[in-house]
């Protein structure tokens, strides 16, 4: 069963008198173990692809199911609990929190849980990414590939059944990012995880499983 | 278990507070200007208050009783003094014979209004010397008859046709301060009756009682005495003082709605500043009530923190005030200045908090997609 799979996605954004369709009818499966790719030109709806998978955003039109359930018409609530128990995110600008440790921020998506402490887990997925010695470092202590690799870490921490990823690789040179796809690709494998990556990078689609590329809105 | 399990908006707002440490310092100072504000000028109501009524509380808890227009003598007779007696027989009863003497010394003499007491203790305090206790030889002179007559405690002074010895210079001020030259115990004037009789009671409502309760016995449709007291004059400066601490305590609190404008302004300024973290939060699952809590926690340090050196503050002006009006600084504690700093403090952090309620909010509910785009 797929992860995530949306059908027919229409979105449509309203700028004030104009409408314009960033997704027009967009059919998409992404499975457990598997790296997906999204590719396209600039404004094609990549990003806006993405935050439809990642619940983030929701579609004008169409359907979107997480794990066999219909997602599509949960309210924020509803989407930020299921963002927070099967999402993972990875960001360009690596986005972690300044005023924390690697380690409270990969723990931070359930810092206000108290029914788990995956303080634990957390120092134990930096081991895994190559930062077991910079376990209390804050992110301006670490070089922009670190700071990938706590980002990556974090988005593993809920042991979420899909990662999201936009541009992991855009904020870095060409080595640093092959060892952070080595590091996703890797992480797929042991937790079994899906990837949906969007990329300008042509290195990223070596490494991913399937390509889709999105022209103007739709699949071609 | 770590504090940032169990309390993470307070480590989350307190870490985020001491990243911009000048900006959250700002933001309190205003807090701590707007408490100082409300408890320092309530503390200063408090203390002139304080003052007056110590002026005051000599006299309030005092009735005089005097003969009335109906009455059949000018004077009270030794009959009605007893009947006073029975109804104030809780109270001092201290009847008093007046008149004018003749009052001379070894190099001046004068004219001046003499007064008979039998306990001028309860009436008086001594500036000088002191007053005898019980009263039955010597006299009492005010400040102006012993300058007139340039004698002072110790020294004779004849009085009428009798001789006596100086034994206190009595203290003036306060109000309803009693204005006899000369003060001589019984049997000195040679006169019918009392001119009038005072009653001292436990306090302001007791006198007022004590005084309405005289009337009631001999005043039986006629007016056979009359009374006065204090009681009511108490009452009416209270008042003036409630009414002077509303205003100073508006005052403060113009200043505390400026400081919570200001904490609104940072508090939004710093949201916005911190969109897109906020907007990571929101990604990877932190819901908006969490991260509304976060904010508010912020909002509501800043209050503790602003109340509490504010209220530090005023406990100190207070100090110094009331150690410059009374030499006394710890009367800055008494409950009716000390409720000030509370006062103060609970208006600092409610403002805060409240001003926190709309960036917490609008933070809270803005979309993560927006936030993050990068
Ligand atoms: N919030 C929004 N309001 C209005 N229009 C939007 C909004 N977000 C995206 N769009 C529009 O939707 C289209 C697709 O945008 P999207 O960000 O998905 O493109 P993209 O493929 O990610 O591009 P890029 O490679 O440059 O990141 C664009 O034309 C963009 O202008
Ligand atoms: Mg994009």
């Amino acid at each position: 069963m797929s992860v995530i799979e949306l059908s027919d996605v229409v979105k449509r954004y309203n700028n004030g008198d104009e409408e314009i369709a960033a997704l027009k009818g967009v059919d998409l499966a992404v499975n457990r173990g598997e790296m997906v790719a999204i590719i396209g030109p600039s404004g094609s709806g990549k990003s806006t692809l993405l935050n439809v998978i990642g619940l983030l955003d929701t579609p004008t039109e169409g359907t979107v199911t997480l794990d066999g359930q219909d997602v599509t018409d949960l309210g924020t609530d509803g989407l930020t609990d299921h963002r927070r128990e099967s999402i993972g995110f990875v960001f360009q600008a690596y986005h972690l929190l300044p005023i924390f440790t690697a380690v409270e921020n990969v723990a931070v998506p359930s810092m206000w849980d108290s029914t788990v402490d995956r303080t634990d887990r957390a120092r134990e997925l930096l081991d895994r990414v190559g930062l077991g010695e910079r376990l209390s470092h804050k992110p301006n202590q670490l070089s922009g590939g670190q700071q990938q690799r706590v980002a990556i870490a974090r988005a593993l921490v809920n042991e979420p059944h899909i990662i999201l990823a936009d541009e992991p690789t855009g904020n870095l040179d060409q080595d640093t990012g092959a060892t952070i796809l080595d590091e996703l690709t890797r992480m797929k494998n042991e937790e079994n995880v899906a990837i949906a990556a969007v990329t300008h990078d042509e290195q990223l689609t070596n490494y991913a499983d399937r390509t889709v590329e999105l022209v103007d809105g739709v699949r071609r | 278990m770590d504090p940032r399990q169990r309390f993470p908006s307070v480590v989350m707002a307190w870490r985020n507070l001491w990243r911009n440490r000048l900006r959250t310092v700002l933001a309190a100072l205003g807090i701590v200007i707007g408490v100082v504000a409300i408890a320092g000028l309530g503390i200063t109501g408090s203390a002139l208050r304080y003052g007056t009524a110590q002026q005051f509380s000599d006299i309030t808890n005092q009735a005089t009783v005097m003969p009335g227009e109906d009455a059949d003598q000018r004077h009270l007779t030794e009959a009605q003094v007893s009947a006073i007696r029975e109804v104030a027989s809780n109270a001092t009863v201290i009847p008093i014979k007046e008149g004018s003497l003749q009052a001379s010394s070894h190099t001046a003499e004068t004219y001046t209004r003499v007064e008979q007491v039998t306990h001028p203790s309860d009436l008086y305090s001594a500036h000088r010397g002191t007053i005898p206790q019980p009263f039955r030889t010597g006299v009492l002179l005010n400040n102006e008859t012993a300058a007139q007559l340039n004698v002072t405690v110790g020294d004779l002074v004849i009085v009428g046709d009798q001789s006596y010895k100086v034994r206190a210079i009595l203290a003036e001020g306060g109000i309803g301060f009693r204005s006899s030259g000369v003060v001589v115990s019984p049997p000195a004037l040679d006169k019918q009756g009392y001119s009038s009789v005072t009653i001292i009671a436990e306090d302001g409502d007791a006198a007022q009682h004590l005084a309405n309760a005289t009337e009631a016995r001999f005043n039986t449709g006629e007016e056979v005495v009359r009374t006065s007291s204090f009681g009511g004059l108490n009452q009416r400066v209270g008042s003036l003082f409630s009414t002077l601490n509303l205003v100073l305590l508006g005052i403060g609190s113009i200043s505390l709605v400026v400081a919570g404008v200001s904490i609104l302004n940072i508090m939004l300024m710093s949201t916005i500043e911190r969109r897109s973290e906020i907007g990571v939060l929101r990604a990877v699952g932190v819901r908006r009530q969490d991260v509304l809590r976060m904010i508010l926690t912020e909002a509501t340090l800043l209050g503790l923190i602003g109340g509490a050196v504010g209220a530090a503050l005023s406990a100190l002006i207070g100090a110094v005030l009331y150690n410059a009006l009374y030499s006394s600084p710890m009367l800055v504690f008494r409950w009716a200045s000390a409720r000030y700093l509370l006062i103060g403090f609970g208006f600092g952090a409610f403002a805060s908090v409240l001003s926190g309620i709309y960036p917490a909010w609008k933070a809270a509910n803005k979309r993560p997609v927006e936030a993050i785009r990068s």
